[in-house]
């Protein structure tokens, strides 16, 4: 498939989205990534591939240039991208509430996605925030699959409820002169 | 979540300039040498993962990026050491736990935690070889010379390109938004509501260049041909194909090994 040029352009302008916004996550010191607004964006506005693309791109560029444990995720913002675009193409971003399921949809299946990658690669420590919530729950004699599932499901259903609600609102509130050159964005649109 | 906790720190390249053996490899060879290395340190023993960790750490000494090294492993690898030893070495419970007064350690467990350990401290030294002597830009002319299209190479390149414009755009936004009162120390209700503060004129200003850009590219017809002509493009020596070529034959037949194992 051959994206049109707007689209390359949506997805390249989408990645550094989503590596600048989770700067912004730092700023306002919340114990978020918020760092796939640009993966859902594309994904509503121009289907599941371009999403999934921005999304592995995203892991792949943070990886070169800041984090080289970011390309560790690469299928987490895969699956990310997939999914958000399927859903859009579901019209399950078409209101507010239909939003906020896809948000927990994406949260729970994301997760799944990551937790084998953050165990068997990792150890079940990812050197963020959820690493506290994780130690805690082993202490409480959790297993250690159940612990990092627990604390990274947590962090991670707000996380994606958040995104998704962030980037319906942007895609909703863009002019449509804007979106009228999406076709995919026909199925979102109320 | 890019890295399910990545430190972000920053935009800024990790490429360190210089002009040793390493930096003047082809990149794609850099590139199919990271992954021969990443599906290596699956197969061996700590040991041998640990030998990858120091030689790699090495070659990025000797290739003037040590510093870099350095910091980078302290600041990712320090953290992750802590929870690992605690995780592995004092609370999960083993056979060998051994219990002393209030603190229990498991000798199996430290063990597991090393393994991890040197695994991650391989894979992440790996990398750093590969982005402390590789400019983005060369490897962009690498995959350009090797035939990759244009559409492709755009959205690889371009993000490079408009990390930095677009970090100072979003440290304006805030440092505009505290001028007008924006509290980003208070309550997490005061930060909850000054993220879309700064998020939302970010998107908005970004997207509303999309329409400008698309223009300009296809206004230079950038996609007129199906490869682009590299006038510049990396050496590429006959040894380092005949490398790459075996190094990509092995990765298949060691991921295969190691699954029949």
């Amino acid at each position: 498939m051959k994206f049109d040029t707007r689209t390359l352009v949506l997805m390249a302008i989408a990645i550094v989205i989503n590596i600048v916004v989770g700067q912004i996550a730092v700023w306002v010191k919340l114990p978020l990534y918020v760092d796939a607004v640009g993966t859902v964006l594309v994904a509503i506005l121009a289907g599941p591939l371009a999403g999934a693309v921005t999304g592995v791109l995203t892991n792949v560029i943070w990886g070169l240039v800041s984090d080289p444990t970011a390309m560790a995720f690469f299928p987490v913002s895969l699956v990310i991208g997939l999914l958000a675009g399927y859903l859009a193409k579901l019209g399950w971003f078409r209101n507010i509430g239909m939003t906020v399921v896809s948000g927990i949809v994406i949260g729970i299946i994301s997760t799944l996605v990551a937790i084998p990658i953050i165990v068997y690669m990792f150890g079940g420590v990812t050197g963020a925030g959820t690493d506290f919530a994780t130690t805690f729950l082993v202490s409480v004699g959790q297993e250690l699959l159940k612990s990092v599932a627990i604390a990274n499901l947590t962090t991670n259903l707000a996380d994606k409820i958040l995104t998704c609600v962030i980037a319906w609102v942007i895609a909703s509130r863009m002019p449509n002169r804007f979106t009228a050159s999406f076709p995919f964005y026909q199925h979102s649109a109320s | 979540m890019i890295t399910q906790g990545s430190s972000q720190t920053g935009t800024a390249l990790l490429y360190v300039p210089g002009n040793s053996f390493i930096h003047r490899m082809n990149p794609l060879t850099k590139l199919v040498g990271l992954l021969w290395l990443a599906a290596t340190t699956f197969m061996l023993p700590p040991g041998g993962m640990a030998t990858i960790f120091v030689a790699t750490f090495l070659f990025g000494v000797l290739a003037g990026a040590g510093k870099a090294f350095i910091k980078r492993l302290i600041l990712t690898l320090g953290p992750f050491a802590i929870f690992l030893f605690v995780i592995h070495g004092v609370l999960i419970e083993r056979h060998d736990t051994i219990q002393h007064e209030w603190i229990s350690f498991s000798p199996e467990g430290a063990q597991y935690m090393l393994k991890i350990l040197v695994r991650v401290a391989a894979l992440l030294a790996a990398s750093m070889l590969f982005v402390t002597t590789t400019h983005p830009a060369n490897l962009l002319k690498a995959l350009d010379s090797h035939g990759v299209p244009p559409g492709i190479a755009y959205l690889i390149a371009s993000p490079l390109l408009l990390l930095e414009p677009f970090s100072a755009r979003a440290r304006a936004i805030r440092d505009a938004q505290q001028a007008r009162g924006l509290d980003l120390t208070g309550s997490w209700k005061a930060r909850v509501k000054a993220f879309p503060a700064l998020l939302i004129p970010l998107v908005t200003l970004a997207l509303s260049d999309l329409d400008h850009r698309a223009t300009v590219l296809d206004g230079r017809a950038f996609r007129a041909r199906p490869f682009r002509v590299v006038l510049d493009a990396p050496v590429d020596r006959p040894y380092e194909r005949w490398l790459r070529r075996a190094l990509l034959i092995a990765i298949p037949l060691q991921i295969g090994v190691l699954l029949w194992l």
